[in-house]
C-alpha cells in the first residue's frame, strides 16, 4: 500500500499494490499484459518490496527422529523450531520447507504464519527440501534446517555451500541418543526406525567402536556444514530450545 | 537312518515348527530390551556387531529340538558296531621264502608285526586264533578273545623254513572256526602254494560256507633270493586275488613293511566291525537336553536370550 506500513515500500516484491500506465524505466517484466490488452495501453503492476524477515525452517519429521532415549528426538527438533518461529517479529513471514512444498503458501504473517508453519506437514525428503530452499525462497532469508542428517548424500556439500551463499542458514545436528554411550549389551535387538532390524551380539569392543563411530559422524558433519558456511548446533534430546540458542551462543533461562 | 514311531516325530516336528514359529513372533514382538535406532545400516557399518552369536544360539535350539524329536520318534541308525561274534583265523606263511629280506627287516618279521596291528586294531572281543604254515599248518593259538594272549603266541611262530603249505592252512582254520557268526580268515604269505591240498578248493567251499579269505601278498615286485638257496621268492598274485575272490573276501598287495602293516591294521578294523541298525534314541535324547542346556546356559551368559 502506497505510504503503507514502515515494514514496506514500493519495489521488488510479491504483494500487489496498483496497476498504473507505464513509464519508461519501469521494469518491463512488471508489465501487466492482460491489464495492457484492457486498456489498450501500456499497464505497470506495481508490487510492495517486502523488507520483513522471512523465517524458514526444514525439519526432518521422518521416522528417522522418532527414536529417543527418553523422548522422540522430533520432540526436541520441534521445540528449537518453535523457538526459531517465536522470534519472528509482526511483518516476519514464517514458513516451512517440506519437500518441494512451502507451508504456509497464504500471505500469513508474523505469529499466525509461525503457527501455520509449525502445524504443517507433508512427505519430508532432505534432498528435495534442501532444493526447495534454494530456490523458493528469498534471499537473505533465515533458514534453520533440523535433524539427524543421516540422507544427506555425500554430493550435497555445494547445494549446502550456495544455501549458505544465499541465506542465513543454521544447521542443528541432532545428537545421536546413545551419544555418552550404547544402552544395551548382549545379544541385541535393533529396529531401524525407517526399516531393517538387526539381532547381534554387542560386547564392549563393539560399544567402544559405537561410540567411536558416533563422535566421529557428529564431527564430520558439523565440519562439512561449517565448511559451506553454516552456523552450527547440536540438537540434543533433552534440549530441545537451549540447543538452538546455544548454536547462536545465547543462554536460555530456562531449558528445553 | 529309520524311525521306531514316524508319527511321533512328525508330531515332535510339528512341536518344534510351533516353537520355532513362537520363538521368532516373540523375537518381532516389541520388548523392553528392544532398540529403536535411527539407522540400522550406519550401526551395522560403524559397530560391526558380530551376528553369527545369535545365529549360533537359533542353530543350538534348533538342533536341539530336531534331536529331541528324533529321539521322540525312536530313531535307528545304521553304524559301524563291533562284531560280537566275530572270530578270525590269522594264518602267517613261515615258508623259507619268508626270510627273504627285500621286506625290512624279513618278510616274515614284517608280517608278524603287521599281524599285531591287526590284533590290535580289532573290536574288543572279536575272537582271534593263529596259524602258521610252511609245509604244512600248525595251530600256534585257538580262537580267544583275549588280545594279549593271542599277541604274546605271536612269539610262538616258528622261523622261516620250508614249503608252502596254503591249502592246508586254509583247512586247518576253516576246521577250527565256529559253524555261525561272522567268521573269515586272513592268510599273509609270499608265496606260491607248492605242497598240501589244492588252496582254490577249500576258498570255493569257505565261500559256500560266508568264510571270506583276505590275501596279503608280500614282497617286492623284483622280489629276491630265498637265503641260504638258489630259489627265487616269488608270489603268485593270480592266485592269492582268485582265493579272496572265490571266498568273498579281498586281496591286498604290500611291498614293504610299512604297507603291510597298514593293510592288516586296516583289515582289524573293518573286518571287526559291521553295520547294524541300533537304537540311537538315548544318544538324540542326551544330546538334545545337553544342547538345549548348553544354549541355554550360553544365551544367559551372553546377556539375555536374543
Amino acid at each position: 500500500m502506497p505510504g503503507g506500513s514502515p515494514t514496506s515500500r514500493r519495489g521488488d516484491g510479491y504483494e500487489f499494490v496498483e496497476l498504473r500506465g507505464y513509464v519508461p524505466g519501469d521494469d518491463v517484466r512488471r508489465i501487466d499484459w492482460a491489464a495492457t490488452a484492457r486498456s489498450g495501453e501500456l499497464q505497470t503492476r506495481i508490487v510492495l518490496e517486502d523488507v520483513g524477515l522471512t523465517l524458514a525452517g526444514i525439519l526432518d519429521d521422518s521416522p528417522s527422529m522418532q527414536v529417543g532415549r527418553r523422548r522422540p528426538l522430533l520432540g526436541a527438533a520441534r521445540e528449537a523450531l518453535r523457538l526459531w518461529y517465536e522470534v519472528a517479529e509482526p511483518e516476519d513471514r514464517c514458513v516451512r520447507v517440506i519437500g518441494k512444498a512451502l507451508a504456509p503458501t497464504s500471505g500469513l504473517r508474523g505469529a499466525p504464519s509461525a503457527a501455520a508453519a509449525l502445524g504443517a506437514g507433508g512427505s519430508f525428503e532432505l534432498q528435495q527440501s534442501l532444493e526447495t530452499a534454494r530456490s523458493a525462497l528469498r534471499a537473505g532469508t533465515a533458514l534453520l534446517a533440523i535433524g539427524d542428517w543421516f540422507d544427506l548424500r555425500d554430493d550435497a556439500d555445494e547445494l549446502l555451500y550456495v544455501l549458505a551463499r544465499r541465506y542465513d542458514c543454521t544447521a542443528l545436528l541432532a545428537r545421536d541418543p546413545w551419544f555418552d554411550g550404547f544402552a544395551l549389551s548382549g545379544i541385541v535387538r535393533m529396529r531401524g526406525a525407517e526399516g531393517g532390524t538387526l539381532r547381534a551380539y554387542v560386547g564392549k569392543q563393539e560399544q567402544a567402536r559405537y561410540e567411536q563411530a558416533v563422535r566421529r559422524r557428529e564431527a564430520q558433519l558439523l565440519r562439512r556444514f561449517a565448511l559451506a558456511g553454516w552456523r552450527t548446533g547440536v540438537l540434543e534430546e533433552s534440549r530441545g530450545a537451549a540447543s538452538l540458542a546455544a548454536a547462536f551462543g545465547v543462554r536460555l533461562a530456562k531449558a528445553g | 537312518m529309520t524311525l521306531l514311531h514316524p508319527l511321533r516325530f512328525a508330531l515332535a516336528l510339528l512341536i518344534a515348527a510351533a516353537l520355532v514359529f513362537l520363538y521368532t513372533t516373540l523375537l518381532r514382538r516389541k520388548t523392553a530390551h528392544d532398540l529403536a535406532y535411527s539407522s540400522i545400516a550406519f550401526f551395522a557399518a560403524a559397530v560391526q556387531p558380530r551376528r553369527w552369536i545369535p545365529q549360533l544360539l537359533d542353530a543350538g535350539w534348533m538342533l536341539a529340538l530336531l534331536a529331541l524329536a528324533f529321539a521322540l520318534g525312536g530313531v535307528r541308525l545304521t553304524a559301524p558296531m563291533p562284531v560280537r561274534d566275530g572270530a578270525v583265523f590269522i594264518c602267517i606263511d613261515t615258508s623259507g621264502s619268508m626270510a627273504t629280506t627285500d621286506v625290512s627287516p624279513t618278510r616274515a618279521a614284517a608280517a608278524l608285526n603287521a599281524a599285531r596291528a591287526f590284533i590290535e586294531e580289532s573290536a574288543p572281543g572279536t575272537r582271534i586264533g593263529l596259524i602258521s604254515f610252511s609245509a604244512g599248518a600248525s595251530m600256534i593259538q585257538p580262537l580267544s578273545s583275549d588280545h594279549a594272549l593271542v599277541e604274546a603266541a605271536l612269539g610262538q611262530i616258528p622261523p622261516p623254513n620250508g614249503a608252502t603249505a596254503i591249502g592246508d592252512a586254509l583247512r586247518l582254520a576253516a576246521s577250527a572256526l565256529p559253524e555261525s557268526g561272522h567268521r573269515l580268515i586272513v592268510l599273509v604269505t609270499d608265496g606260491v602254494n607248492n605242497t598240501g591240498v589244492d588252496p582254490l578248493e577249500v576258498a570255493e567251499w569257505l565261500g559256500t560256507q560266508h568264510i571270506p579269505v583276505y590275501t596279503i601278498g608280500i614282497g617286492t615286485p623284483n622280489g629276491g633270493y630265498i637265503p641260504g638257496s638258489e630259489d627265487e621268492a616269488t608270489i603268485d598274485e593270480g592266485a592269492l586275488r582268485e582265493y579272496a575272490q572265490v571266498s568273498g573276501g579281498a586281496y591286498a598287495r604290500a611291498e614293504d613293511a610299512t604297507q603291510l602293516h597298514d593293510a592288516l591294521a586296516r583289515l582289524g578294523r573293518v573286518t571287526s566291525f559291521a553295520k547294524q541298525r541300533v537304537d540311537a534314541t538315548e544318544g538324540f535324547t542326551v544330546a538334545g537336553v545337553a544342547l538345549l542346556v548348553v544354549t541355554f546356559l550360553t544365551g544367559l551368559g551372553l546377556g539375555r536370550f536374543g
